[in-house]
């Protein structure tokens, strides 16, 4: 079964690696999807195994709710805002993508280096399925501040957000039942209003590039 | 009566929703932050009395101790005076056209729901649900930020929401490994408690337990406004309107404060020693105070100068706490309460200014003592207070915390964090002193205050700041120290 | 004694199976696009065509034109010899590892490259300055992947590498192996000119990159280099296949009924290997020849995802 779990964070690892080699706002948007699915997966085989050990049926409204919202309903949200907005040139990258992806697999590298020098994280041996959700986290941060355009910003919070997710589910089998429900109301809501001023932002600067958001300095 | 406390706010704004008079919602928010304050002297009381409220309701997650009531006070009386302002600066805004008067209703809805997830954030001892509550702030509080909806609030309202949801996100992160260290020590309804968390701390994972606190100073550092997690301060409370930055700058940095100073109590405690914490909190807050001292110093727009102001005073009050001596302790916490009356006082006041000269540059505002007779002495003095003079008392806590950082054998940091506070003086004397003076070349301003509730809210607040920097009072000095204590764990 | 019948089984069999591989592929893609298509055994009767032909060769060009097509054979039946179809077949030791198993290829593709340079047609210089590109941006995938499983069964040789990989099981569902099998997947793809990096079935200028370097071939020359490309490819799907999801294991009997049984679910492994391929290809377009580097950093992140995997899990259970 850890064998299992491994294969899972490091294939929604590599779809983060996937999201970082996309050129198209579209294609980030089925990567998130993707990566998503790859949760709901990772976050439903814990529900079942959660299910026959302890009779506990909360994860697995955990993962319905990943389904719903993180697989249908956000990436639906996105796409709707994205075709709102009139100005679409699509190149929005800072280096080019072979750069990229080579300093993701750096980052990837860092964070093994910096838990592998902690104690605890599982016992002596280092926990190959944290290592991998902490570097989703990063590359997530990394894509953000990669990326201009507005959707690619809130695609790398959600992205980070997902790592945050699979890290919680690996290292603790899942948070208490209250604080998960929190952060997917929080998550909604934030993307809700960040897709409301995708909008806005695109009807006031006629562009939803964030390099025009320049006016406030100093 | 305490679950009452945060059932008000949620009232409020369903009376928002409902009653779309304009008259009947100044009345309606008027009653709540009374209502709310009332509360919480009722709240405090208990506190003084009992050491702790905590109610068996929805499996007992609120809990309300020292340090949370001091902040809480904070909030709730800054809301009330921001609330009594808000009457008179909505009022004149709709008068001059910046707003629609179907809008008061949304300005109201979203700062009662502001309010409110500060108070969740102060009520609970779940440290899951204060990080929901405070990432709810940031969002009820985005389109508040972004009330104007012009290019350059729009542009605060999206960096504060994209650099403070992905801040508070890595918070979550030391949030779940403060959880993995404690797997194994605490029973799983106890889970992120956190008073059950700082009963067990000894028995912690330290080295998860270090990793945690990194990522929740960072993450909680960037709510607060901590260099160089700042950047989307200065944007923020400049652009919102005045009643909103001053509940941002003198209640919502507090509230993210108070999420690290509860993460710095279980460290110290876990690890035995204040020095992981203490020199990660001294090098942030010497870097803020840093940053902001160099930015008031080339700084054009009044706002933003007061903005940085905040950024400085959270910088001091981190310092207080990396420090870790109960002397710094409690000149940190009394800090906290001086500035957060301060500093709303001078956002107010500086929302006067904006809506008689209508800019934020201040080479273009000139004779405010005439135009504005009682604004104009109470900013004037504000900055007195603001920059530290005696005998405001923002003085007598910053007074505080060098003596401590001096008797904790820290002279690089005293003589640094001496040595800012001046430049940080100087910055604001030569940039905002000469709005005071001079004659006003447009003949077209009135002189005289238009909103009278408001100006004698500003007027009672400078009235309570110099009243606490000449002498505290023994109920407060008590409050303080029963505070201080918990954090040090005595 | 048993060297000699493991090259004689070997060579049987790579040389029979290869040229069907691409008849399947190309059935496949033309079922998809509702077509016919040609019989898949179609490449046997074209190598016996253009065996009977004589060739021709250009005054201008050199004896490298001449002896290109044989070395490249050569060096292709030489690679194959190094990856045994069956683990059963195979003698204790075989010589040659990982590192000659590349530099075999390399040496067969230089020659490619400049043969096509000696024509000093336009088409040949074009398809060997994207060759050199290609096969420079995908030769640290293949090592770096094949380096990663030598590392696990403490060998190079890649007989070894299958015995190993033999007792383990199967091991996909384990992240270095999953990690490693799509970047070799993605390698295979690139090596072998198909779609999205090269597209085998147009002689379009714009886009061709192998078929631009064998233009100049004709008769036998050509059938020796479009039968080494074949074994080319099916020595890689090889290596994949056995490395990856090893079968002999399973096998329960002795003597010559395993070996057959072997062989006979080495052919449906490669097989099932060659639907993938023709499925990518039909649901893929063509990329432009600068994305090509984007392909192959995801191939490369692939194959060192895989290697910091083994790393991190610190020899747990590889």
């Amino acid at each position: 079964m850890s064998n299992f779990f491994d294969t899972l964070s490091v294939l929604i690892l590599f779809s983060s690696f996937i999201l970082m080699a996309n050129k198209m706002t579209k294609s980030y948007i089925k990567t998130f999807r993707i990566q998503s699915m790859l949760l709901a997966l990772a976050v439903g085989s814990m529900a079942i195994k959660s299910i026959i050990e302890e009779g506990r049926f909360d994860v697995l409204v955990v993962c319905l709710l990943i389904i719903i919202l993180k697989v249908i309903y956000i990436p639906n949200l996105l796409n709707k805002a994205y075709a709102k907005a009139e100005y679409k040139v699509e190149k929005d990258f800072i280096l080019n993508i072979p750069i990229l992806v080579l300093v993701c697999c750096g980052l990837v590298v860092f964070c093994y280096f910096c838990l592998s020098t902690i104690d605890g994280i599982n016992d002596g041996v280092i926990n190959v399925q944290v290592v991998n959700s902490i570097s989703v986290i990063l590359i997530g941060l990394f894509f953000m501040i990669s990326r201009k355009k507005a959707i690619g910003q809130i695609i790398g919070f959600l992205v980070i957000e997902n790592g945050i997710f699979i890290t919680a589910m690996f290292s603790t089998q899942g948070m208490p039942f209250i604080v998960d429900m929190g952060i997917f109301i929080d998550m909604l809501t934030a993307v809700m209003i960040l897709g409301i001023m995708v909008f806005k932002i695109n009807e006031e600067f006629d562009s939803i590039d964030i390099d025009k958001l320049n006016n406030l300095k100093g | 009566m305490g679950i009452f406390l945060v059932s008000v706010p949620v009232i409020a704004v369903l009376m928002f929703i409902l009653f779309k008079n304009s008259r009947i919602q100044h009345i309606i928010s008027l009653v709540a932050s009374s209502l709310s304050i009332i509360i919480a002297v009722y709240l405090t009381r208990n506190v003084m009395l009992f050491h702790s409220v905590s109610y068996s309701a929805w499996g007992g997650i609120f809990y309300i101790d020292y340090l949370s009531i001091i902040v809480l006070d904070i909030v709730l009386l800054i809301s009330l005076i921001v609330s009594i302002y808000s009457i008179g600066y909505m009022e004149t805004e709709i008068k001059h056209g910046k707003i629609d008067r179907s809008r008061l209703s949304l300005y109201y809805i979203l700062m009662y729901s502001f309010i409110f997830t500060m108070v969740l954030a102060l009520t609970v001892k779940n440290m899951g649900i204060m990080w929901i509550a405070i990432e709810g702030t940031t969002l009820s509080s985005a389109f508040l930020v972004g009330f104007y909806n012009d290019k350059c609030s729009l542009e605060a309202a999206w960096k504060y929401v994209i650099i403070c949801s992905v801040g508070i996100a890595i918070a979550m992160l030391g949030i779940i490994f403060l959880h993995l260290s404690s797997i194994g020590v605490l029973e799983s309804q106890q889970f992120l408690d956190w008073t059950a968390l700082y009963d067990n701390a000894k028995s912690l994972k330290s080295p998860i337990v270090k990793l945690a606190f990194i990522f929740i100073l960072i993450g909680f550092g960037t709510k607060t406004g901590l260099a160089p997690m700042h950047t989307w301060l200065p944007d923020a409370h400049s652009q919102a309107p005045s009643p909103i930055s001053a509940l941002l700058s003198g209640v919502l940095l507090n509230s993210a404060m108070y999420g690290i100073i509860r993460a710095v109590a279980i460290v110290n405690r876990n690890l035995g020693s204040s020095i992981y914490t203490g020199r990660l909190l001294i090098a942030l807050g010497i870097l803020s105070i840093f940053t902001a001292a160099i930015c008031i110093l080339a700084q054009k727009d009044y706002k933003r100068l007061l903005a940085y102001s905040s950024i400085e005073h959270m910088g001091i009050i981190a310092v207080g706490i990396g420090i870790f001596t109960p002397l710094s302790i409690f000149g940190a916490l009394l800090h906290m309460i001086n500035h957060s009356l301060t500093k709303s006082m001078l956002f107010l006041t500086s929302g006067n200014i904006l809506q008689k000269y209508d800019t934020k540059q201040i080479s273009k505002i000139k004779g405010a003592l005439k135009l504005l007779p009682v604004s104009g002495i109470v900013f004037l003095l504000g900055l007195f207070a603001i920059a530290g003079m005696p005998p405001f008392s923002v003085f007598a806590s910053e007074f505080n915390i060098i003596v401590s950082i001096f008797v904790a054998k820290r002279f690089f940091v005293g003589s640094a964090f001496i040595l800012l506070l001046a430049i940080i003086f100087a910055g604001i004397a030569v940039n905002l002193f000469k709005i005071f003076y001079g004659n006003n070349q447009e003949e077209d301003l009135q002189r005289g205050e238009t909103n009278i509730p408001g100006t004698v809210a500003i007027v009672v607040l400078l009235v309570v700041i110099t009243i606490t920097g000449l002498f505290i009072p023994n109920e407060l000095k008590d409050l303080i120290t029963q505070a201080q204590n918990i954090i040090i764990g005595m | 004694m048993k060297i000699l019948l493991y090259i004689v089984i070997q060579l049987f069999v790579i040389m029979m199976v290869a040229p069907l591989l691409n008849g399947i592929i190309k059935k496949i893609k033309a079922l998809s696009q509702k077509r016919k298509g040609a019989p898949i055994f179609q490449m046997y009767f074209d190598l016996y065509k253009l065996c009977k032909k004589s060739s021709v060769v250009s005054d201008v060009s050199s004896w490298v034109f001449k002896v290109t097509p044989y070395i490249v054979f050569a060096t292709a039946i030489a690679a194959a010899l190094l990856v045994p179809v069956s683990t059963m077949i195979a003698p204790e030791q075989l010589p040659g590892d990982i590192i000659m198993f590349v530099s075999i290829l390399a040496l067969g593709r230089f020659f490619m490259m400049i043969a096509a340079l000696d024509t000093a047609s336009t088409f040949g210089g074009m398809g060997s300055s994207r060759e050199a590109l290609i096969s420079s941006l995908t030769e640290p995938s293949i090592l770096v992947s094949l380096f990663t499983v030598g590392l696990i069964s403490k060998s190079t040789s890649l007989l070894q590498i299958m015995n190993v990989m033999k007792d383990k099981g199967v091991p996909l569902v384990h992240p270095v192996y999953i990690m490693i099998f799509f970047a070799l997947l993605t390698i295979i793809i690139a090596e072998t000119s198909r779609i999205p990096v090269d597209d085998p079935s147009t002689h379009l200028e714009l886009t061709m990159v192998h078929e631009a370097m064998i233009l100049e071939y004709s008769g036998r020359h050509l059938a020796l280099m479009e039968y080494g490309a074949a074994i080319k490819q099916l020595t890689f799907i090889t290596l994949l296949v056995n490395i990856l999801i090893p079968h002999d294991q399973l096998i329960a009997l002795t003597g010559i009924s395993a070996v057959m049984l072997s062989l006979t679910i080495y052919l449906i492994k490669v097989i099932g290997v060659c639907i993938i391929i023709a499925i990518a290809e039909v649901s893929t377009v063509k990329l432009k020849l600068f994305s090509i580097p984007n392909l192959a950093a995801l191939s490369f992140i692939l194959s060192v995802l895989g290697f910091l995997q083994y790393f991190v899990l610190g020899g747990r259970y590889v």
